[in-house]
Protein backbone atom coordinates (compact mmCIF):
# COMPACT_ATOMS: atom_id res chain seq x y z
CA UNK A 1 0.00 0.00 0.00
CA UNK A 2 1.40 3.59 -0.97
CA UNK A 3 1.45 5.55 2.33
CA UNK A 4 -0.18 8.51 2.80
CA UNK A 5 2.96 10.96 2.81
CA UNK A 6 7.04 9.89 1.13
CA UNK A 7 9.46 11.57 2.01
CA UNK A 8 12.59 10.25 0.26
CA UNK A 9 15.80 11.45 0.62
CA UNK A 10 14.89 15.21 0.40
CA UNK A 11 17.63 17.93 0.83
CA UNK A 12 17.95 21.73 1.16
CA UNK A 13 20.16 24.11 0.59
CA UNK A 14 19.93 27.45 1.66
CA UNK A 15 22.88 29.45 -0.79
CA UNK A 16 25.86 27.30 0.28
CA UNK A 17 24.59 25.85 3.58
CA UNK A 18 22.78 22.50 3.98
CA UNK A 19 20.11 22.33 6.15
CA UNK A 20 18.31 18.87 4.68
CA UNK A 21 20.62 16.02 3.49
CA UNK A 22 19.32 13.25 2.56
CA UNK A 23 15.50 13.23 4.91
CA UNK A 24 13.48 10.29 4.37
CA UNK A 25 10.32 9.24 6.07
CA UNK A 26 6.97 7.37 5.00
CA UNK A 27 3.77 8.34 7.11
CA UNK A 28 0.78 6.25 7.65
CA UNK A 29 -3.39 6.99 7.45
CA UNK A 30 -3.93 7.58 11.58
CA UNK A 31 -0.41 8.30 12.15
CA UNK A 32 0.41 11.24 14.38
CA UNK A 33 4.38 11.89 13.95
CA UNK A 34 5.91 14.66 16.78
CA UNK A 35 8.85 15.81 14.53
CA UNK A 36 11.13 16.92 16.88
CA UNK A 37 14.91 18.34 17.09
CA UNK A 38 17.11 21.37 18.28
CA UNK A 39 16.76 24.65 17.14
CA UNK A 40 17.98 24.93 13.52
CA UNK A 41 17.92 21.50 13.16
CA UNK A 42 15.41 21.82 9.78
CA UNK A 43 12.05 20.81 11.12
CA UNK A 44 10.18 23.80 10.05
CA UNK A 45 11.73 23.71 6.57
CA UNK A 46 10.95 20.19 6.34
CA UNK A 47 7.56 21.10 7.14
CA UNK A 48 7.53 24.00 4.44
CA UNK A 49 9.02 21.15 1.93
CA UNK A 50 6.11 18.87 2.43
CA UNK A 51 3.14 21.33 2.39
CA UNK A 52 4.45 23.06 -1.31
CA UNK A 53 6.00 26.51 0.44
CA UNK A 54 8.96 26.08 -1.16
CA UNK A 55 10.95 23.32 -3.32
CA UNK A 56 13.23 20.90 -1.85
CA UNK A 57 16.65 21.11 -3.95
CA UNK A 58 17.10 17.72 -3.65
CA UNK A 59 14.95 14.07 -3.40
CA UNK A 60 11.09 13.60 -3.53
CA UNK A 61 7.94 14.43 -1.91
CA UNK A 62 4.48 12.43 -2.75
CA UNK A 63 0.94 12.40 -1.26
CA UNK A 64 -0.43 8.81 -1.72
CA UNK A 65 1.91 7.97 -4.23
CA UNK A 66 1.36 11.26 -6.15
CA UNK A 67 4.54 13.23 -6.38
CA UNK A 68 3.79 16.57 -4.43
CA UNK A 69 4.78 19.38 -7.78
CA UNK A 70 1.92 17.05 -9.88
CA UNK A 71 -0.82 18.65 -7.36
CA UNK A 72 -2.27 22.24 -8.87
CA UNK A 73 -2.07 24.71 -5.62
CA UNK A 74 -5.92 24.47 -4.89
CA UNK A 75 -5.84 20.08 -5.48
CA UNK A 76 -2.65 20.60 -2.73
CA UNK A 77 -4.51 22.75 -0.34
CA UNK A 78 -7.53 20.50 -0.55
CA UNK A 79 -5.28 17.48 0.83
CA UNK A 80 -2.66 19.58 2.91
CA UNK A 81 -3.48 21.70 5.91
CA UNK A 82 -0.36 23.88 7.18
CA UNK A 83 0.03 25.67 10.74
CA UNK A 84 2.21 27.84 10.68
CA UNK A 85 4.35 29.39 13.64
CA UNK A 86 2.57 32.59 13.78
CA UNK A 87 0.99 34.83 11.28
CA UNK A 88 1.45 38.73 11.11
CA UNK A 89 -0.03 40.40 14.57
CA UNK A 90 -2.16 43.02 12.91
CA UNK A 91 -3.94 40.56 10.45
CA UNK A 92 -7.11 42.61 9.75
CA UNK A 93 -10.05 40.10 9.81
CA UNK A 94 -12.35 38.69 12.78
CA UNK A 95 -11.44 35.07 14.38
CA UNK A 96 -14.59 33.99 12.22
CA UNK A 97 -13.18 34.95 8.82
CA UNK A 98 -9.86 33.70 9.40
CA UNK A 99 -10.95 29.95 9.90
CA UNK A 100 -13.33 30.67 7.36
CA UNK A 101 -10.33 30.87 4.75
CA UNK A 102 -9.61 27.06 5.67
CA UNK A 103 -12.90 26.42 3.36
CA UNK A 104 -11.93 28.45 0.32
CA UNK A 105 -9.75 25.95 -1.25
CA UNK A 106 -13.21 23.58 -1.20
CA UNK A 107 -15.32 26.66 -2.17
CA UNK A 108 -16.61 27.18 -5.77
CA UNK A 109 -19.06 29.87 -5.22
CA UNK A 110 -18.39 33.77 -4.54
CA UNK A 111 -19.57 33.17 -0.79
CA UNK A 112 -19.54 30.47 1.08
CA UNK A 113 -22.31 27.99 1.35
CA UNK A 114 -24.07 26.81 4.73
CA UNK A 115 -21.90 23.19 4.46
CA UNK A 116 -18.52 25.29 4.81
CA UNK A 117 -20.20 28.40 7.90
CA UNK A 118 -21.02 24.63 9.71
CA UNK A 119 -17.52 23.25 9.47
CA UNK A 120 -16.23 26.73 10.18
CA UNK A 121 -18.58 26.81 13.47
CA UNK A 122 -17.83 22.98 14.55
CA UNK A 123 -14.06 23.98 14.09
CA UNK A 124 -14.46 26.77 16.36
CA UNK A 125 -16.09 24.94 18.90
CA UNK A 126 -14.06 21.97 18.80
CA UNK A 127 -11.10 24.96 19.39
CA UNK A 128 -12.55 26.89 21.82
CA UNK A 129 -13.08 29.33 19.73
CA UNK A 130 -16.46 30.18 19.40
CA UNK A 131 -16.43 32.77 22.36
CA UNK A 132 -14.36 35.02 20.64
CA UNK A 133 -15.67 34.36 16.87
CA UNK A 134 -16.14 37.87 16.25
CA UNK A 135 -13.33 39.70 17.42
CA UNK A 136 -10.49 40.74 15.40
CA UNK A 137 -7.52 38.50 15.30
CA UNK A 138 -5.55 41.21 16.32
CA UNK A 139 -7.49 41.62 19.61
CA UNK A 140 -6.63 38.18 20.47
CA UNK A 141 -3.89 36.73 22.85
CA UNK A 142 -1.13 34.88 21.29
CA UNK A 143 -3.05 31.84 23.08
CA UNK A 144 -6.42 32.47 21.35
CA UNK A 145 -4.88 33.20 17.85
CA UNK A 146 -2.82 30.02 18.49
CA UNK A 147 -6.26 28.35 18.81
CA UNK A 148 -7.66 30.03 15.67
CA UNK A 149 -5.29 29.36 13.43
CA UNK A 150 -5.55 25.74 14.32
CA UNK A 151 -9.37 26.09 13.64
CA UNK A 152 -8.44 27.35 10.58
CA UNK A 153 -6.74 24.43 9.82
CA UNK A 154 -9.06 21.51 10.82
CA UNK A 155 -11.63 23.46 8.98
CA UNK A 156 -9.65 22.71 6.16
CA UNK A 157 -10.33 19.09 6.63
CA UNK A 158 -7.24 17.71 4.78
CA UNK A 159 -5.86 14.69 4.78
CA UNK A 160 -2.78 15.71 5.73
CA UNK A 161 -1.96 18.23 8.76
CA UNK A 162 1.23 20.03 9.39
CA UNK A 163 1.45 21.99 12.46
CA UNK A 164 4.62 24.02 12.89
CA UNK A 165 4.61 24.39 17.12
CA UNK A 166 0.69 23.93 17.34
CA UNK A 167 0.81 23.96 21.23
CA UNK A 168 3.10 27.65 21.66
CA UNK A 169 1.35 30.14 23.57
CA UNK A 170 -0.95 27.67 24.45
CA UNK A 171 -1.70 26.95 28.30
CA UNK A 172 -1.17 23.56 30.01
CA UNK A 173 -4.68 22.65 29.38
CA UNK A 174 -4.88 23.88 25.94
CA UNK A 175 -1.68 22.37 25.43
CA UNK A 176 -3.35 18.75 26.15
CA UNK A 177 -6.72 19.88 24.53
CA UNK A 178 -4.51 20.65 21.26
CA UNK A 179 -3.16 17.55 20.92
CA UNK A 180 -5.97 15.47 21.94
CA UNK A 181 -7.73 17.26 19.12
CA UNK A 182 -4.75 16.14 16.74
CA UNK A 183 -5.16 12.31 18.09
CA UNK A 184 -8.59 12.90 17.14
CA UNK A 185 -8.15 13.86 13.62
CA UNK A 186 -5.38 10.91 12.90
CA UNK A 187 -8.13 8.19 14.38
CA UNK A 188 -10.27 9.54 11.83
CA UNK A 189 -8.02 8.66 9.28
CA UNK A 190 -5.81 12.06 9.06
CA UNK A 191 -1.71 11.82 9.31
CA UNK A 192 -0.24 14.89 11.43
CA UNK A 193 3.00 15.77 11.73
CA UNK A 194 3.41 18.68 14.37
CA UNK A 195 6.80 20.01 15.58
CA UNK A 196 6.90 20.33 19.30
CA UNK A 197 9.55 21.08 21.27
CA UNK A 198 7.94 19.76 24.54
CA UNK A 199 8.90 16.08 24.62
CA UNK A 200 6.43 14.63 27.57
CA UNK A 201 3.49 16.01 25.42
CA UNK A 202 5.30 13.95 22.09
CA UNK A 203 5.40 10.99 24.54
CA UNK A 204 2.07 10.88 25.53
CA UNK A 205 0.09 11.87 22.32
CA UNK A 206 2.14 11.02 19.43
CA UNK A 207 2.17 7.60 17.47
CA UNK A 208 6.20 7.89 16.56
CA UNK A 209 9.04 10.31 17.42
CA UNK A 210 10.99 11.48 14.83
CA UNK A 211 14.28 13.85 15.97
CA UNK A 212 15.94 15.63 12.94
CA UNK A 213 19.59 16.13 14.00
CA UNK A 214 23.02 16.63 11.74
CA UNK A 215 20.37 17.27 8.78
CA UNK A 216 19.00 14.14 8.38
CA UNK A 217 16.58 11.70 10.41
CA UNK A 218 18.75 10.71 13.70
CA UNK A 219 16.00 9.16 15.31
CA UNK A 220 12.38 7.22 14.35
CA UNK A 221 10.46 5.70 17.01
CA UNK A 222 7.85 4.72 19.00
CA UNK A 223 7.42 6.47 22.21
CA UNK A 224 7.42 2.73 23.53
CA UNK A 225 10.63 2.53 22.34
CA UNK A 226 11.70 5.36 23.68
CA UNK A 227 11.23 4.94 26.78
CA UNK A 228 12.86 1.37 26.70
CA UNK A 229 16.44 2.82 25.43
CA UNK A 230 16.60 6.62 26.47
CA UNK A 231 20.07 7.55 24.99
CA UNK A 232 18.27 9.72 22.34
CA UNK A 233 17.40 12.03 24.98
CA UNK A 234 21.16 13.38 24.61
CA UNK A 235 20.35 14.54 21.09
CA UNK A 236 18.20 17.25 22.88
CA UNK A 237 20.47 17.96 26.21
CA UNK A 238 22.37 15.89 28.85
CA UNK A 239 20.74 16.90 31.27
CA UNK A 240 17.66 15.20 30.76
CA UNK A 241 16.21 11.39 32.67
CA UNK A 242 13.48 9.30 31.93
CA UNK A 243 11.52 9.07 35.39
CA UNK A 244 9.25 6.38 36.19
CA UNK A 245 6.69 6.47 39.26
CA UNK A 246 6.12 2.86 39.08
CA UNK A 247 2.28 3.31 38.56
CA UNK A 248 2.35 3.85 34.48
CA UNK A 249 3.33 7.59 34.59
CA UNK A 250 6.57 8.49 32.64
CA UNK A 251 7.66 11.63 32.05
CA UNK A 252 11.04 13.76 30.80
CA UNK A 253 12.47 14.94 33.88
CA UNK A 254 15.21 18.15 34.13
CA UNK A 255 18.63 17.22 35.84
CA UNK B 1 -22.37 36.03 11.88
CA UNK B 2 -20.32 35.62 8.66
CA UNK B 3 -21.48 38.63 6.73
CA UNK B 4 -23.43 40.58 9.30
CA UNK B 5 -25.87 42.93 7.48
CA UNK B 6 -23.98 46.66 7.68
CA UNK B 7 -20.85 45.29 5.06
CA UNK B 8 -23.68 44.36 2.76
CA UNK B 9 -25.68 47.07 3.57
CA UNK B 10 -22.66 49.58 2.56
CA UNK B 11 -21.85 48.08 -0.80
CA UNK B 12 -25.76 48.71 -1.79
CA UNK B 13 -25.69 51.99 -0.89
CA UNK B 14 -22.35 53.27 -2.65
CA UNK B 15 -23.29 51.09 -6.19
CA UNK B 16 -26.68 53.34 -5.52
CA UNK B 17 -24.19 56.62 -5.01
CA UNK B 18 -22.47 55.78 -7.90
CA UNK B 19 -25.36 55.76 -9.80
CA UNK B 20 -26.88 58.37 -8.59
CA UNK B 21 -23.47 60.23 -9.10
CA UNK B 22 -23.50 59.12 -12.47
CA UNK B 23 -26.87 60.96 -13.28
CA UNK B 24 -26.70 64.27 -10.83
CA UNK B 25 -23.48 65.39 -10.85
CA UNK B 26 -23.67 66.38 -14.57
CA UNK B 27 -25.84 68.42 -13.49
CA UNK B 28 -24.12 70.62 -11.07
CA UNK B 29 -21.45 73.22 -12.06
CA UNK B 30 -20.66 77.38 -12.59
CA UNK B 31 -23.81 77.81 -15.23
CA UNK B 32 -27.27 75.59 -13.98
CA UNK B 33 -28.92 73.79 -16.56
CA UNK B 34 -32.42 74.69 -17.23
CA UNK B 35 -33.41 70.50 -17.37
CA UNK B 36 -36.77 71.93 -19.61
CA UNK B 37 -33.77 73.15 -22.59
CA UNK B 38 -31.88 69.76 -21.88
CA UNK B 39 -34.53 67.50 -22.55
CA UNK B 40 -35.32 69.69 -25.82
CA UNK B 41 -31.78 69.18 -27.02
CA UNK B 42 -31.89 72.88 -27.38
CA UNK B 43 -27.79 74.50 -27.61
CA UNK B 44 -25.78 75.43 -25.63
CA UNK B 45 -27.34 73.43 -22.83
CA UNK B 46 -27.54 69.75 -24.26
CA UNK B 47 -23.85 70.23 -25.75
CA UNK B 48 -22.80 71.98 -22.55
CA UNK B 49 -24.12 68.36 -20.55
CA UNK B 50 -23.36 65.50 -22.95
CA UNK B 51 -19.74 66.74 -24.19
CA UNK B 52 -18.64 68.50 -20.72
CA UNK B 53 -20.26 67.58 -17.83
CA UNK B 54 -21.28 64.19 -18.94
CA UNK B 55 -17.80 63.15 -19.87
CA UNK B 56 -16.26 64.91 -16.80
CA UNK B 57 -17.98 62.90 -13.88
CA UNK B 58 -17.98 59.55 -15.89
CA UNK B 59 -14.13 60.58 -15.83
CA UNK B 60 -14.16 61.29 -12.48
CA UNK B 61 -16.14 58.36 -10.98
CA UNK B 62 -13.31 55.72 -12.89
CA UNK B 63 -10.57 57.48 -12.19
CA UNK B 64 -11.60 57.41 -8.59
CA UNK B 65 -12.74 53.67 -8.48
CA UNK B 66 -9.54 52.79 -10.25
CA UNK B 67 -7.36 54.66 -8.04
CA UNK B 68 -8.97 52.99 -5.07
CA UNK B 69 -9.25 49.99 -6.47
CA UNK B 70 -5.60 49.88 -7.56
CA UNK B 71 -4.51 51.10 -3.39
CA UNK B 72 -6.89 48.38 -2.23
CA UNK B 73 -5.08 45.80 -4.33
CA UNK B 74 -1.27 46.85 -3.54
CA UNK B 75 -2.56 47.20 0.44
CA UNK B 76 -4.03 43.62 0.48
CA UNK B 77 -0.84 42.17 -1.22
CA UNK B 78 2.07 43.90 0.07
CA UNK B 79 0.16 43.56 4.11
CA UNK B 80 1.16 47.34 4.46
CA UNK B 81 -1.49 50.08 5.03
CA UNK B 82 0.57 52.45 2.80
CA UNK B 83 1.19 50.90 -0.16
CA UNK B 84 -0.78 52.80 -3.01
CA UNK B 85 0.39 53.78 -6.31
CA UNK B 86 2.27 56.50 -5.28
CA UNK B 87 4.23 54.75 -2.52
CA UNK B 88 5.00 52.18 -5.10
CA UNK B 89 6.39 54.74 -7.70
CA UNK B 90 4.32 54.23 -10.03
CA UNK B 91 1.90 57.71 -9.96
CA UNK B 92 4.99 59.69 -9.90
CA UNK B 93 6.69 57.40 -12.89
CA UNK B 94 3.89 58.44 -14.60
CA UNK B 95 4.16 62.06 -14.20
CA UNK B 96 7.77 62.55 -15.06
CA UNK B 97 7.02 60.91 -18.52
CA UNK B 98 4.12 63.40 -18.61
CA UNK B 99 6.38 66.16 -17.60
CA UNK B 100 8.90 64.97 -20.54
CA UNK B 101 6.51 65.23 -22.65
CA UNK B 102 4.99 69.08 -21.97
CA UNK B 103 8.73 70.42 -21.36
CA UNK B 104 9.03 68.96 -24.95
CA UNK B 105 6.00 70.65 -26.10
CA UNK B 106 4.40 67.81 -28.02
CA UNK B 107 0.88 67.56 -28.45
CA UNK B 108 -0.34 64.87 -30.45
CA UNK B 109 0.49 61.82 -31.50
CA UNK B 110 -1.08 59.72 -34.06
CA UNK B 111 -4.75 61.73 -32.55
CA UNK B 112 -3.57 60.64 -28.84
CA UNK B 113 -2.38 63.59 -26.58
CA UNK B 114 1.15 62.84 -26.05
CA UNK B 115 1.16 63.82 -22.52
CA UNK B 116 -0.68 60.27 -21.63
CA UNK B 117 1.78 58.44 -24.08
CA UNK B 118 4.23 60.07 -21.86
CA UNK B 119 2.50 59.36 -18.27
CA UNK B 120 1.54 55.50 -19.90
CA UNK B 121 5.65 55.02 -21.17
CA UNK B 122 6.93 56.31 -18.15
CA UNK B 123 4.71 53.98 -15.69
CA UNK B 124 5.82 51.32 -18.04
CA UNK B 125 9.68 51.75 -17.73
CA UNK B 126 9.56 51.93 -14.31
CA UNK B 127 7.02 48.48 -14.35
CA UNK B 128 9.69 46.57 -16.20
CA UNK B 129 12.62 48.02 -14.07
CA UNK B 130 10.79 47.12 -10.62
CA UNK B 131 9.70 43.85 -11.58
CA UNK B 132 13.49 43.39 -13.46
CA UNK B 133 14.55 43.87 -10.00
CA UNK B 134 12.82 42.80 -7.78
CA UNK B 135 11.84 39.36 -9.55
CA UNK B 136 13.46 36.82 -8.14
CA UNK B 137 13.76 32.73 -9.50
CA UNK B 138 11.10 31.98 -5.99
CA UNK B 139 8.87 34.99 -5.87
CA UNK B 140 8.87 38.53 -5.53
CA UNK B 141 9.28 40.31 -2.00
CA UNK B 142 6.88 42.83 -1.14
CA UNK B 143 9.41 44.56 1.06
CA UNK B 144 11.49 44.98 -2.00
CA UNK B 145 8.97 46.49 -4.14
CA UNK B 146 8.18 48.85 -1.49
CA UNK B 147 12.17 50.07 -0.87
CA UNK B 148 12.22 49.90 -5.09
CA UNK B 149 9.04 52.29 -5.10
CA UNK B 150 10.38 54.92 -2.78
CA UNK B 151 13.56 55.31 -4.60
CA UNK B 152 11.69 55.44 -7.64
CA UNK B 153 9.69 58.29 -6.48
CA UNK B 154 12.53 60.37 -5.44
CA UNK B 155 14.61 60.22 -8.52
CA UNK B 156 11.48 61.07 -10.63
CA UNK B 157 10.09 63.79 -8.04
CA UNK B 158 14.15 65.54 -8.63
CA UNK B 159 13.62 65.25 -12.05
CA UNK B 160 10.19 66.30 -12.26
CA UNK B 161 11.39 69.73 -10.39
CA UNK B 162 15.36 69.64 -12.32
CA UNK B 163 12.52 69.61 -15.80
CA UNK B 164 10.07 72.59 -14.32
CA UNK B 165 13.01 74.48 -13.13
CA UNK B 166 14.47 74.45 -16.11
CA UNK B 167 11.41 74.87 -18.47
CA UNK B 168 10.23 77.80 -20.11
CA UNK B 169 7.88 80.01 -19.15
CA UNK B 170 4.83 78.79 -20.29
CA UNK B 171 5.95 74.80 -20.54
CA UNK B 172 6.52 76.11 -16.66
CA UNK B 173 3.39 76.91 -16.26
CA UNK B 174 1.34 73.67 -17.77
CA UNK B 175 3.61 71.54 -15.95
CA UNK B 176 2.38 73.07 -12.47
CA UNK B 177 -1.09 73.30 -13.61
CA UNK B 178 -0.75 69.96 -15.04
CA UNK B 179 0.41 68.73 -11.81
CA UNK B 180 -2.26 69.28 -9.59
CA UNK B 181 -4.17 67.19 -10.70
CA UNK B 182 -7.26 67.30 -12.32
CA UNK B 183 -10.49 66.09 -14.25
CA UNK B 184 -11.37 67.81 -17.22
CA UNK B 185 -13.82 67.43 -19.52
CA UNK B 186 -12.53 64.87 -22.59
CA UNK B 187 -13.97 63.26 -25.89
CA UNK B 188 -15.65 59.98 -25.92
CA UNK B 189 -13.05 59.04 -28.33
CA UNK B 190 -10.86 58.69 -25.25
CA UNK B 191 -13.27 58.35 -22.31
CA UNK B 192 -15.16 54.76 -23.90
CA UNK B 193 -11.38 52.89 -23.85
CA UNK B 194 -10.50 54.13 -20.73
CA UNK B 195 -13.53 52.72 -18.98
CA UNK B 196 -13.50 49.77 -21.02
CA UNK B 197 -9.88 48.92 -19.39
CA UNK B 198 -10.71 50.21 -16.15
CA UNK B 199 -14.19 47.80 -15.87
CA UNK B 200 -11.67 45.12 -17.22
CA UNK B 201 -9.12 45.27 -14.67
CA UNK B 202 -11.23 45.98 -12.44
CA UNK B 203 -13.30 42.49 -12.91
CA UNK B 204 -9.81 40.53 -13.04
CA UNK B 205 -9.30 41.52 -9.62
CA UNK B 206 -12.43 41.05 -8.22
CA UNK B 207 -11.73 37.90 -9.58
CA UNK B 208 -9.57 36.96 -7.28
CA UNK B 209 -10.78 38.84 -4.28
CA UNK B 210 -10.57 35.19 -1.96
CA UNK B 211 -6.66 34.89 -2.94
CA UNK B 212 -6.51 38.92 -1.60
CA UNK B 213 -7.69 37.65 1.68
CA UNK B 214 -5.34 35.22 1.89
CA UNK B 215 -2.54 37.36 1.06
CA UNK B 216 -3.68 40.00 3.41
CA UNK B 217 -2.51 37.29 5.70
CA UNK B 218 0.45 36.46 4.27
CA UNK B 219 2.11 34.38 1.26
CA UNK B 220 2.46 31.46 3.02
CA UNK B 221 -0.81 31.38 4.20
CA UNK B 222 -2.15 32.06 0.84
CA UNK B 223 0.18 29.53 -0.75
CA UNK B 224 -1.22 27.07 1.67
CA UNK B 225 -4.77 27.65 1.02
CA UNK B 226 -4.40 27.38 -2.65
CA UNK B 227 -3.44 30.96 -3.91
CA UNK B 228 -0.47 30.57 -7.09
CA UNK B 229 1.30 33.56 -4.98
CA UNK B 230 3.88 34.47 -7.82
CA UNK B 231 1.55 34.48 -10.56
CA UNK B 232 -0.85 36.83 -8.21
CA UNK B 233 1.44 38.98 -6.53
CA UNK B 234 2.32 39.55 -10.42
CA UNK B 235 -0.28 40.09 -11.96
CA UNK B 236 -2.03 42.62 -9.19
CA UNK B 237 1.20 43.90 -9.35
CA UNK B 238 0.26 45.04 -13.24
CA UNK B 239 -2.95 45.19 -12.75
CA UNK B 240 -2.97 47.92 -10.26
CA UNK B 241 -0.25 49.57 -12.27
CA UNK B 242 -1.99 49.99 -15.54
CA UNK B 243 -5.56 51.59 -12.99
CA UNK B 244 -2.88 53.91 -12.03
CA UNK B 245 -0.72 54.78 -14.90
CA UNK B 246 -4.11 54.90 -17.38
CA UNK B 247 -6.11 57.26 -14.37
CA UNK B 248 -2.80 59.51 -14.04
CA UNK B 249 -2.70 59.74 -18.30
CA UNK B 250 -5.94 61.36 -18.09
CA UNK B 251 -6.04 63.38 -14.89
CA UNK B 252 -2.42 64.56 -13.56
CA UNK B 253 -1.52 62.93 -10.19
CA UNK B 254 -4.78 62.48 -8.18
CA UNK B 255 -3.37 60.52 -4.87
CA UNK B 256 -5.03 60.82 -2.09
CA UNK B 257 -8.62 58.91 -3.72
CA UNK B 258 -5.65 55.29 -3.48
CA UNK B 259 -4.22 55.78 -0.04
CA UNK B 260 -7.86 57.03 2.03
CA UNK B 261 -10.59 55.44 0.55
CA UNK B 262 -9.40 51.62 0.81
CA UNK B 263 -8.91 52.53 4.39
CA UNK B 264 -12.21 54.56 4.78
CA UNK B 265 -14.04 51.42 3.00
CA UNK B 266 -11.94 48.87 5.44
CA UNK B 267 -13.57 50.63 8.53
CA UNK B 268 -16.88 50.33 7.21
CA UNK B 269 -17.21 47.12 5.52
CA UNK B 270 -14.47 45.01 6.91
CA UNK B 271 -11.41 43.81 5.60
CA UNK B 272 -13.27 40.55 3.68
CA UNK B 273 -11.89 41.73 -0.16
CA UNK B 274 -14.81 40.19 -1.96
CA UNK B 275 -16.87 43.28 -0.27
CA UNK B 276 -14.24 45.77 0.55
CA UNK B 277 -13.03 46.34 -3.25
CA UNK B 278 -16.08 46.70 -4.84
CA UNK B 279 -17.12 48.91 -2.17
CA UNK B 280 -13.75 51.14 -2.77
CA UNK B 281 -14.23 51.43 -6.50
CA UNK B 282 -17.44 52.46 -6.30
CA UNK B 283 -16.96 54.73 -3.24
CA UNK B 284 -13.10 56.08 -4.84
CA UNK B 285 -15.56 56.93 -7.63
CA UNK B 286 -18.33 58.51 -6.08
CA UNK B 287 -15.92 60.73 -3.73
CA UNK B 288 -13.65 62.27 -6.91
CA UNK B 289 -16.18 62.82 -9.05
CA UNK B 290 -18.22 64.10 -6.25
CA UNK B 291 -15.32 66.71 -5.21
CA UNK B 292 -14.71 67.30 -8.74
CA UNK B 293 -18.61 68.70 -9.24
CA UNK B 294 -17.68 70.84 -5.88
CA UNK B 295 -14.20 72.08 -7.08
CA UNK B 296 -15.99 73.30 -10.38
CA UNK B 297 -18.85 75.12 -8.58
CA UNK B 298 -17.73 76.91 -4.95
CA UNK B 299 -15.70 79.18 -6.77
CA UNK B 300 -17.18 79.36 -10.66
CA UNK B 301 -15.99 80.73 -12.66
CA UNK B 302 -12.60 79.58 -11.19
CA UNK B 303 -12.33 75.51 -10.67
CA UNK B 304 -10.44 73.93 -7.59
CA UNK B 305 -8.74 71.04 -9.51
CA UNK B 306 -9.72 67.82 -7.87
CA UNK B 307 -6.28 66.01 -6.79
CA UNK B 308 -5.86 69.52 -4.82
CA UNK B 309 -9.70 69.30 -3.09
CA UNK B 310 -8.70 65.46 -2.26
CA UNK B 311 -5.27 66.35 -0.77
CA UNK B 312 -6.67 68.95 1.47
CA UNK B 313 -9.92 67.30 2.49
CA UNK B 314 -7.86 63.67 2.73
CA UNK B 315 -4.89 64.58 4.68
CA UNK B 316 -6.87 65.80 7.78
CA UNK B 317 -9.49 63.40 7.14
CA UNK B 318 -6.32 60.45 7.47
CA UNK B 319 -4.88 62.01 10.58
CA UNK B 320 -8.12 61.88 12.46
CA UNK B 321 -8.54 58.25 11.15
CA UNK B 322 -5.41 57.26 12.75
CA UNK B 323 -5.81 59.00 15.76
CA UNK B 324 -9.42 57.76 16.52
CA UNK B 325 -7.85 54.57 16.23
CA UNK B 326 -5.16 55.08 18.53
Amino acid sequence: MTPRLSITDVSYRAGTTAILDGVSLDAGAGELIALMGRNGAGKSTLLDIVAGLRPATGGAVALDGEPLDRLDNAERARRIGHLPQAVRADVPFSAWELVMMGRYPHADRWFESKADRAAVEIAMQRTGCAAFRDRPVSTLSGGERQRVLLAACLAQEPRLLLLDEPSTFLDVDQQLHCFSLLREETRRGATCVAVTHDLNLALTFATRLVVLAERRVALDVTPGAAFEAPEWLRLFSSRLRLCDDGAGGRWVSFA
Amino acid sequence: MSHPAAPRAWLVGSAVAFVAGAVFFPLVGPMPLDLGAVLAHREPEWSILWQLRVSRTLLGLFAGGALSLAGSVFQAMLREALATPYTLGVSTSASLGAVIVIALGGHTVLGVPAVWMGALAGAAAVLFLVLGSAARPGRMSAFGLLLIGIATNSVCSAAILLIHGFAGLSQSFSIARWLLGSIDAIGYGALVPFVVLVAGIALWILRHARHWNLLAVGEDWASARGTPVSRLLLGGYVAGSALAASTVALTGPIGFVGLIVPHLARSRVGADHRLLMPCAFLMGGVLLAGGDAIGRSVLAPAEIPAGALMALIGGPYLVWLVRRRG
